[in-house]
């Protein structure tokens, strides 16, 4: 386990959790290990921030939960996107874009 | 339960991802235990996992809701007008309702206040149907009372008890006290114990021993300063000395007349009570029957097997009393049904109206808020494009409305608190167990419930409403002034036909009910209520006893009072009109009774004086009057009413008839006079016949109780001290009791017909009202929705009164709707309330039409406004509308 965590930005991690379900449905250890692999390691989501997160989505109805087999045969909860949850994760790209650009500009002045 | 799911779900979803997690360790090469120890070890406990998700899942619900709440109180402050309009229509409603409900709670719910009240009942002896009394309830004889209290299966206890007045003094002032004689079985069986002292024992209850009495807690404070060195002592009850045993609580006064069948007699409260001492002997079965009994069931049985041995003891009876078939018939009665008596169909009548007014409310608030949610409709679809799921704008519409309901809903047990506090001081007094009518736990569940129920019901339909909009539809038309939300105007005005519906309802019930008031009001009652002082006289017996002696003294006090200044008539009698019911008896019109006495005919029998008929302005219709020189040497002589004449003399002369009481101990008399019919109970009563028998010569029943009415010249509440002193002239120690006037007696009698007509008459109001508004909210809407169709009319040449003309229709039209199935509804509903009625039929047609045509009327104005508005419209500006 790396011990310099990189700090997760609040409402970074559930744009990372939003664009690792885009393609297709994924338990949780599935969604921890995607961050870690689309980051190249930066991001590590451990489980304590992890499921109050999806559940805390899941309220807000961009996710919908369902109980499935994981590849090895393991009763897992899996995770999908509900048209919400991609309609928020186009809007938090779009702003997530803004505000990146918007910081380049404003490092790039100085 | 759905609680403890989440829960479980949730430890089984981070125990998968630890099973994993171990999994993946075990494949990248460690042992098990290891695998299983790493994956526990970077999970960070289970228990922290899962509390960490609980905080989110318990803080986004209320957040959400606490979100929503300020939302909706944000929307509803925006908005000071509508939402004043909705809170106060429904707080009224709330309030009114629950006010009602108060009062059924109370005496329809609520036991009385005896132990296990529940198991007490009143066996209440049945008047032969045919005797057409104008009630029902008759008292129990001597014989009968015995058999019960000592032969009874199901009943644990039985009390036998008899109203009778008792001359108080020696303690201040004399007074006349209402008092009960009870059998040592009432004590026991009312479940009350006194607060000091004790209940009779058996033994008191013997003829000879039943010197003893009982005070109630008012009689005591008030006459005896509260001293509890009152057991023991003795206090002189009609000049003879009784021993006080025992005091009993506050408040108890059981029976109270009022919530007692007028029938029985009973005084307002028993101020004491003294054993009532049953001769075990044999009785002559033509004394008086005027015995009432109450009793406890036996645990386990019911009140059908009560009902049941009742049943069996009727037909022994008949069996053993040759000739009375069908008098032994009683019902076995709850006492507290007994209490609730003639209230009952009155107040569920009264709920039910005041559940419609709720009703009307409630649509007119729907049609309120569909409204404001069709405004809103870009609002929520700019929501719902945001991501907002459906759930959440119908959860935040459902907000606003249960906002709004449940500030309506305070309010509302503000005006309960209200409500109560009028009713009990305008109310009719003789609503039973009025002084326990309050806000209890029942009563605000009550209001809690309907309101939640109102705050759903009204919010339901425009919220359904707003979820299914379409979102690209009605981004694209920008709200109001769409043709696409027509659904939305179907709607409303399906409400508005099922208020306008309702309305009809409620008016035309309380338009029959108001003509039957007017019928009692303008009904000949027999006799003239206006200045006629009346009052109660009550001889003790022990100075009392010779019938000649009692008498003598009438005649004298009728003398003095006839020269009080100011009295034009005077006379005695039994019972006044409007002062309860009268005795009655059993008539024979030949010498010898019928052998068979199933054959005796029954009749009303009142005991009066000459003056009588014209202090209460009675016209003798043939015949005369009571003379002085009837008297107990010359031949019987009765008076008898015209109903009595038109029964057994149809088409006859009855003055020079005969009749007499059912048994030879009793003369003949020779009718010598035919008065009007005079109403004893109420208005509406159909007079049965009656037989007046002047007080100088009869000794049946006992005269030492008669009331005293005095026609005066003008106030004739100026003249009391001055009859008073009239009275206390021949006899200082006879009290006046029940000072009254026969004005105040027939104001009594009406006031529950006038608070049933005055209530259900301002709910009906109310109900019109609510409609006319409804109406008027639709139809605004409707035209403005059509300004622009109404614009290219006018801007083609239509004619300004053609526009008129057609949203006229359009009101006009949906009010026709409403008022056809109201009426339908109302010819079916009005049939329940044909027990209300006097004087008009359920389905009387000239209360329908008049009520039609009222409401077609407001109808009218309420689409007026708007359709005016319409001429106004200017087609340039119209036209340039988006």
């Amino acid at each position: 386990m790396t011990q310099d965590q990189t700090n997760l930005l609040q409402g970074t991690l559930d744009m990372m959790i939003l664009k690792s379900l885009a393609l297709d449905q994924m338990h949780g250890l599935g969604i921890s290990r995607r961050i870690e692999q689309i980051t190249k390691g930066t991001f590590q989501v451990k489980p304590g921030s992890l499921f109050p997160a999806l559940h805390r989505m899941e309220e807000e109805g961009w996710l919908v939960s369902s109980w499935g087999e994981s590849e090895n045969n393991r009763r897992a909860k899996y995770y999908r996107l509900t048209k919400a949850g991609r309609r928020q994760l186009e809007s938090e790209t779009e702003r997530w874009g803004r505000i990146s650009l918007a910081i380049a500009r404003a490092l790039e002045a100085c | 339960m759905a609680r403890e799911q989440t829960d479980r779900d949730l430890d089984a979803e981070v125990r998968s991802y630890a099973d994993l997690l171990a999994q993946e360790n075990i494949r990248e090469g460690m042992s098990p235990q290891e695998a299983r120890r790493k994956a526990i070890l970077e999970l960070g406990g289970v228990e922290q996992v899962k509390q960490g998700v609980r905080e989110v899942r318990a803080g986004a619900s209320l957040d959400s809701f606490l979100q929503d709440l300020r939302y909706a109180a944000r929307m509803l402050r925006r908005n000071p007008g509508f939402t004043a309009i909705t809170v106060l229509t429904l707080a009224l409603g709330i309030g009114a309702s629950t006010a009602v409900f108060s009062l059924v709670n109370t005496i329809l719910l609520k036991p009385l206040p005896y132990s296990d009240a529940e198991t007490i009942v009143m066996p209440v002896r049945l008047a032969p149907l045919s005797l057409n009394l104008g009630y029902e309830e008759l008292n129990w004889g001597l014989p009968e009372s015995q058999l019960l209290i000592h032969q009874s299966k199901a009943f644990q206890s039985v009390g036998v008890l008899k109203n009778d007045s008792f001359n108080l003094t020696g303690a201040g002032e004399p007074a006349l006290l209402d008092g009960i004689r009870a059998s040592a079985g009432f004590f026991p069986t009312i479940g009350v114990a006194p607060v000091l002292g004790r209940a009779f024992t058996t033994e008191e209850d013997q003829p000879g021993h039943e010197h003893e009495t009982i005070l109630s807690y008012r009689l005591w404070l008030d006459r005896f300063g509260g001293n509890p060195d009152i057991l023991g002592r003795s206090v002189e009850l009609n000049a003879s000395a009784y021993t006080v045993v025992g005091v009993m609580p506050p408040g108890f006064v059981f029976p109270r007349g009022e919530d007692m069948p007028a029938a029985f007699h009973f005084p307002r409260e028993s101020q004491l009570w003294v054993p009532l001492a049953l001769p075990a002997t044999k009785v002559h079965r033509e004394d008086p029957d005027e015995l009432s009994v109450i009793a406890r069931l036996r645990p386990g049985i019911s009140l059908a097997q009560a009902q049941a041995e009742m049943n069996v003891f009727a037909k022994t009876q008949e069996r053993q009393n040759p000739g009375g078939q069908g008098w032994f018939n009683s019902r076995v009665t709850p006492l507290a049904r007994v209490v609730a008596g003639d209230t009952r169909r009155p107040l569920i009548l009264i709920l039910s109206a005041v559940c419609v007014v709720l009703l009307i409310a409630c649509a007119n608030i729907a049609s309120l808020l569909l409204t404001r949610s069709l405004a809103r409709r870009k609002e929520f679809s700019v929501r719902a494009a945001l991501g907002a799921a459906s759930r959440r704008i119908i959860r935040q519409l459902l907000t606003e409305s249960l906002l709004l309901a449940a500030t309506a809903g305070f309010l509302g047990i503000l005006i309960t608190q209200a409500g109560i506090y009028l009713v009990k001081i305008f109310g009719p007094s003789n609503i039973p167990r009025l002084a326990e009518v309050g806000l209890d736990f029942r009563v605000l569940a009550f209001a809690i419930g309907i309101t939640l129920a109102t705050g759903i019901l009204f919010g339901l339909a425009p919220a359904v409403g707003a979820s299914r909009c379409d979102l690209v539809e009605s981004l694209k038309e920008g709200g109001l002034r769409s043709s696409g939300s027509g659904a939305g105007q179907r709607l409303r005005k399906t409400l508005l036909v099922s208020e306008v519906a309702l309305a009809v309802v409620l008016v035309v019930a309380a338009g029959l009910l108001l003509q039957t008031f007017l019928h009692l009001l303008s009904v000949d009652p027999g006799f003239n209520p206006s200045r006629v002082l009346t009052f109660e006289l009550s001889l003790p017996d022990s100075k009392y006893q010779d019938t000649a002696h009692i008498v003598s003294l009438y005649r004298t006090l009728l003398d003095r009072l006839q020269s009080v200044p100011g009295v034009q008539a005077v006379g005695i009698v039994k019972t006044v009109p409007m002062g309860g019911a009268t005795d009655g008896s059993g008539i024979r019109f030949t010498e010898d009774p019928p052998r068979d006495s199933r054959q005796l005919a029954y009749s009303n029998f009142v005991v009066g004086s000459p003056g009588f008929f014209s202090a209460v302005r009675t016209p003798v219709l043939r015949g005369r009057d009571f003379l002085e020189t009837d008297v107990l040497e010359s031949a019987p002589v009765a008076i008898i009413n015209s109903a009595m004449a038109g029964k057994y003399w149809p088409g006859q002369d009855p003055v020079g008839q005969h009749v007499g009481l059912g048994s030879k101990r009793y003369p003949l008399m020779t009718v010598v006079g035919v008065v009007a019919d005079i109403k004893h109970l109420s208005f509406r009563e159909e007079p049965g016949p009656e037989i007046y028998v002047p007080f100088t010569q009869k000794s049946y029943p006992s005269l030492l109780t008669m009331q005293v009415v005095l026609r005066t010249k003008s106030d004739p509440t100026a003249i009391t001290a001055s009859a008073r002193d009239a009275i206390h002239s021949v006899d200082a120690d006879l009290p006046l009791a029940a000072v009254t006037t026969l004005d105040a007696l027939v104001d009594t009698s009406m006031s529950q017909p006038r608070f049933s007509v005055l209530l259900l008459g301002a709910f009906a109001a109310l109900a019109l009202l609510l409609a006319s508004i409804g109406l008027y909210g639709v139809i605004s809407y409707s035209v403005a929705q059509r300004t622009r169709e109404i614009g290219i009319r006018i801007a083609l040449g239509a004619q300004r009164r053609a526009v008129l003309a057609m949203v006229l229709r359009e009101g006009v039209g949906l009010a026709l709707f409403g008022i056809a199935i109201g009426v339908a509804v109302a010819l079916a509903v009005t049939q329940t309330l044909a027990a209300f009625l006097y004087g008009v039929r359920p389905a009387d047609p000239v209360t329908f039409v008049t009520v039609s045509i009222v409401l077609l009327g407001v109808a009218l104005a309420a689409s007026y406004i708007p359709a005016r508005r319409a001429t106004r419209v200017d087609p340039m500006v119209a036209l340039r509308h988006d």
